[in-house]
């Protein structure tokens, strides 16, 4: 009997050191290509074609050379200025619709809140014509030029992800406590007062995730980019295309322009990544 | 907002109506009405060439949509639930299985498209040269496996997510149920059976939704990857609108070929709520 015990808590302990091996690998080969990302970008192009990978002398050439082969330099300013102002106009849009949202019932908020997520389900293509057109038009016709110009842009990042900024600003709205407004419209705020004091520094974790959302998902955009713009305008998606169709088989390079594009994001995501993930799991496990 | 989602997504259906192409371009919406011929010529000549294509991109979607998302939710609560129990260093290994949500799509497509190569890809290498599982060198950017050279980086990136939010799921559930169900004597499997799934029901339900949605209007992957035209087998329907109505300058075609897509998801939309509506209703 207790033989067969301590033979059964073995086993389990057996089953649960493999099930933490399986854990170990199973993030090793996620993470792997991360790795390979970066590895690569710190070798040659002739030690990546036999496989030589040298990881004790890093070369930072492909660093150096990568500005030089496309003009990198160009769509990295693109896509900092389009990003930073498009985001920074979701959040401030988001703010305003989100706290509307979570604090007053008007007519008509329950239709705004199923059109805010049936924009969703449209996709791009279907509005993206139309706006081309309505882009070209405006450039032929007019002199509002939308066109590849940074402002054509800015506009349609700021409409193409205020719908989801809402949700993300709602539910931070919705979390923070009534009572802290009430308590300052008694010591004789106004409402706006309020809303600046004492909610808005309320939801600052809420406003900076909100802003990391946005400004994540415009860096990655190319769909709208591609067809709105021509040479003014281009953004980092872009460029890399350019580099694949352009140079094709120098592999550090790209590889090096690959960790430039990601190194903004990934900045952004590790410095809001306590708030970024709370208001984005918090709305789906609540739904 | 509404102006900018909902007029415009109007004046694609309008334009899908339409013989737009490079002769009528500069008339837009002037352009002479066709009644339904775009939309004929998609579904129903058997002798047009954009049938032939449109089809081969239905399927390809079809094919992608469900491999990447069955792989990605799958898998996702696969490294949740590995990762919920107390793994030595667990913190590190949630934020390192995260990092590939965090490389922007573009990368990922530049990134994968590097490492599927036949001669200096490492996936080549490590199946033939260093591990000989394989003899020969399979060609992953041409031909049949194309599909599978976009459906694996689009599991890669999304399933961090995936695993994100089932990992918010499996701590939102009072441990007290699994302790319960231990003493009733349940196994392993069977408290993953009768608790895990039932409570995290609600959740994989909301991600089935939004995710079939965002990946069958997927573009970034295979037009980086593979080109603006990615072949047969792994052409999209978004990459073969976008060609349509820029490259080829047959807008019209390109608008009944987005609209007949929407209609697809609406269907989808439909299909989920027949099936999830009880959950949605359910209390958090």
């Amino acid at each position: 009997m207790t033989r067969l015990a301590v033979s059964d808590r073995r086993r389990r302990r057996l089953g649960s050191a493999a099930l933490d091996a399986l854990a170990y690998v199973v993030v090793a080969v996620l993470f792997a290509p991360v790795l390979l990302l970066v590895v690569s970008s710190l070798q040659t192009d002739g030690r990546l074609a036999s496989g030589t990978y040298d990881l004790l002398h890093p070369t930072f050439a492909a660093f150096r050379d990568m500005w030089r082969s496309v003009a990198f330099g160009h769509y990295l300013v693109n896509s900092a200025i389009i990003c930073t102002a498009a985001a920074t106009l979701a959040t401030a849009f988001a703010s305003t619709a989100g706290y509307a949202l979570a604090r007053f019932r008007f007519p008509g908020s329950r239709p705004f809140s199923l059109t805010v997520v049936a924009t969703q389900l449209l996709p791009g293509s279907m509005f993206l014509l139309p706006v081309f057109l309505g882009f070209i038009w405006l450039k032929d016709n007019t002199p509002v030029q939308l066109f590849d110009t940074r402002i054509g842009m800015v506009l349609v990042y700021t409409a193409f992800f205020t719908p989801v900024s809402i949700f993300l600003m709602r539910s931070f709205f919705a979390g923070i406590p009534r009572e802290l407004e009430e308590a300052a419209l008694v010591d004789g705020c106004t409402r706006f007062g309020a809303l600046r004091r004492i909610v808005l520094r309320a939801a600052a974790p809420g406003l900076i995730a909100t802003f990391a959302y946005a400004f994540l998902f415009a860096w990655d955009e190319l769909l709208f980019v591609t067809a709105l713009t021509q040479s003014h305008a281009e953004t980092i998606p872009i460029g890399i295309r350019n580099f694949i169709g352009n140079y094709n088989g120098k592999y550090a390079q790209l590889m090096a322009a690959g960790v430039v594009s990601t190194l903004p994001v990934m900045v952004a995501f590790f410095a809001t990544q306590r708030w970024l993930v709370k208001g984005l799991t918090a709305g789906a496990v609540k739904a | 907002m509404l102006l900018i989602h909902i007029v415009p997504a109007a004046g694609g259906v309008v334009l899908s109506l339409k013989n737009l192409n490079t002769f009528t371009f500069s008339k837009l919406f002037g352009a002479p009405w066709t009644g339904l011929r775009n939309y004929r010529e998609l579904l129903f000549d058997g002798a047009s060439p954009l049938r032939a294509g449109f089809m081969d991109a239905l399927r390809n979607t079809a094919i992608y949509t469900s491999v990447t998302v069955a792989g990605t939710i799958g898998g996702g609560l696969g490294v949740a639930l590995l990762l919920n129990r107390p793994v030595r260093g667990a913190r590190a290994l949630r934020t390192l299985a995260l990092t590939p949500w965090i490389v922007p799509t573009f990368v990922v497509a530049t990134l994968w498209q590097f490492m599927w190569q036949s001669d200096v890809g490492i996936v080549d290498k490590l199946l033939v040269d260093w591990t000989h599982v394989l003899h020969h060198r399979p060609v992953w950017l041409l031909g049949g496996n194309t599909i599978w050279a976009i459906v694996v980086p689009s599991v890669w990136r999304g399933l961090p997510f995936s695993m994100l939010l089932c990992f918010a799921g499996l701590r939102a559930i009072p441990s007290e149920l699994y302790e319960a169900a231990a003493i009733d004597g349940a196994g392993a499997w069977q408290r993953f059976r009768a608790i895990t799934l039932p409570l995290l029901r609600p959740l994989l339900a909301i991600q089935l939704l939004f995710l079939v949605i965002y990946t069958a209007y997927q573009f970034v992957i295979p037009n980086v990857m593979l080109g603006s035209d990615p072949g047969p087998h792994a052409d999209l329907l978004m990459t073969l609108i976008v060609r349509t109505s820029f490259q080829n300058n047959l807008v019209g075609v390109g608008a009944a070929a987005s609209t007949l897509l929407v209609l697809g998801m609406a269907v989808w939309v439909g299909v989920w709520l027949l099936a999830f509506r009880r959950d949605l209703e359910a209390p958090a």
